[in-house]
């Protein structure tokens, strides 16, 4: 399972299935400012991740 | 695949795979079912304002970001509903090296897939330099300097165009924002002008349509409707007051679902009780431009002064 983060670094999370919005808020990031894809395809926050999973993150606020 | 079909949370009203999860409402949606949520919503916006009205010209602001793009598709579907109204996009480059070329590319080939009019001006066109040029002295704040010049050219191409309105992507996290910032700064006439006002003779209305949704459902909006995940960031972006307060209502919106609703909601039972009129400074006209303005010379153009350090000149440039 892999997690491109909006900055472009990819990370490998460890431990078994959890959903994004937790992983996100461990990494200081609000949900509310991303969307999420899964395998390609948009997919709500609480989406669980899991195996070989790749998942992108796309932050929607600026600052600014 | 089966698997992951599983994994994936479905959408409430049809069972096929959610792309949305309203923390507001505690449900989840499909992409067909949040876009045609949020048209729902953005109209009941526009009737409850009374934004939009049987043969009205309206001047869409396009920055070929995913709000204004968002905000061109949802009233392309919209407008036609109110007989003999119109649409056009007007795309201002302030001038940002490495940063507006892509935008414009999609606002292009957005209005060129909806067969929408558009008007591309320039800061440097304009204004005789690029924001990039004005920064250059380091003095002013990017965002200061290119939201009162981006106003200013949309202001003026939409009289130009005998526009009856400009239309914005702002939505409700920026509304909330705007709330809590005029709070901040005790600024009560801004506190309570109503979106969509009607402000007299010499100002062209402005909507929003998107007022009451949030931005991450206008950039799910934005996606499922066609347009590329391409979500470029300023890089004039830093820290402001905004930015900060941004980063407040976030959390807060996260924390306590519907906050940024409520505030919105708040300062509509203001519009009743509180006089705009009565708050607010006395209204003339800038003897630069002969835009309307609240006190003497108008902010665009004190600035444009300042900047050019040639009051002769601009006041030549501005009034032709």
């Amino acid at each position: 399972m892999s997690v491109c983060l909006p900055d472009g670094t990819i990370i490998v999370p460890e431990g078994g299935p959890a959903p994004v919005s937790s992983l996100l808020l461990s990494l200081g990031i609000n949900p509310l400012e991303v969307i999420v894809t899964k395998n390609g395809r948009l997919v709500p926050e609480d989406v669980v991740i899991c195996g070989s999973d790749e998942v992108k993150i796309f932050r929607v606020a600026h600052g600014g | 695949m089966e698997g992951e079909e599983v994994c994936l949370p479905v959408c409430d009203a049809c069972r096929q795979p959610a792309v949305y999860y309203d923390r507001n409402k505690g449900g989840h949606l499909c992409g067909a079912h949040l876009v045609s949520g949020i048209e729902a919503r953005a109209r009941s916006t526009i009737d409850r304002y009374d934004m939009i009205g049987g043969g009205d010209r309206i001047a869409v602001g396009l920055s070929g970001g995913k709000d204004s793009s968002a905000l061109l598709i949802l009233l392309s579907k919209i407008v036609p509903g109110y007989r003999g109204a119109s649409l056009f996009a007007v795309t201002v480059d302030e001038g940002i090296a490495g940063y507006r070329d892509e935008t414009i590319a999609s606002a292009i080939a957005l209005t060129g897939r909806l067969g929408i009019p558009h008007r591309i001006v320039s800061f440097e066109s304009l204004y005789g330099r690029s924001l990039d040029a004005i920064l250059k002295r380091g003095k002013y704040h990017p965002c200061t300097v290119c939201g009162i010049l981006r106003k200013k050219a949309l202001a003026d191409v939409a009289r130009e165009e005998r526009a009856d309105s400009i239309a914005t992507g702002h939505n409700l996290d920026d509304e909330a924002q705007s709330v809590l910032m005029n709070y901040l700064r005790g600024d009560l006439a801004r506190l309570v002008r109503r979106p969509g006002e009607r402000k007299g003779a010499g100002f062209t209305r402005r909507i929003k349509p998107f007022l009451e949704v949030s931005e991450k459902e206008v950039t799910l909006y934005s996606l499922l409707n066609g347009c590329q995940i391409c979500l470029p960031e300023c890089p004039y972006a830093g820290s402001s007051l905004r930015s900060e307060v941004r980063s407040m209502q976030s959390s807060l919106e996260y924390a306590y679902p519907g906050s940024s609703l409520r505030l919105i909601h708040g300062r509509e039972r203001l519009f009743g009780i509180l006089d705009h009129d009565a708050l607010g400074k006395e209204r003339s006209h800038c003897p630069i431009c002969g835009e309307p303005c609240s006190g003497t010379t108008c902010q665009a153009c004190r600035l444009l002064v300042e900047i050019s350090g040639e009051n002769k000149d601009n006041k030549k440039r501005f009034t032709t």
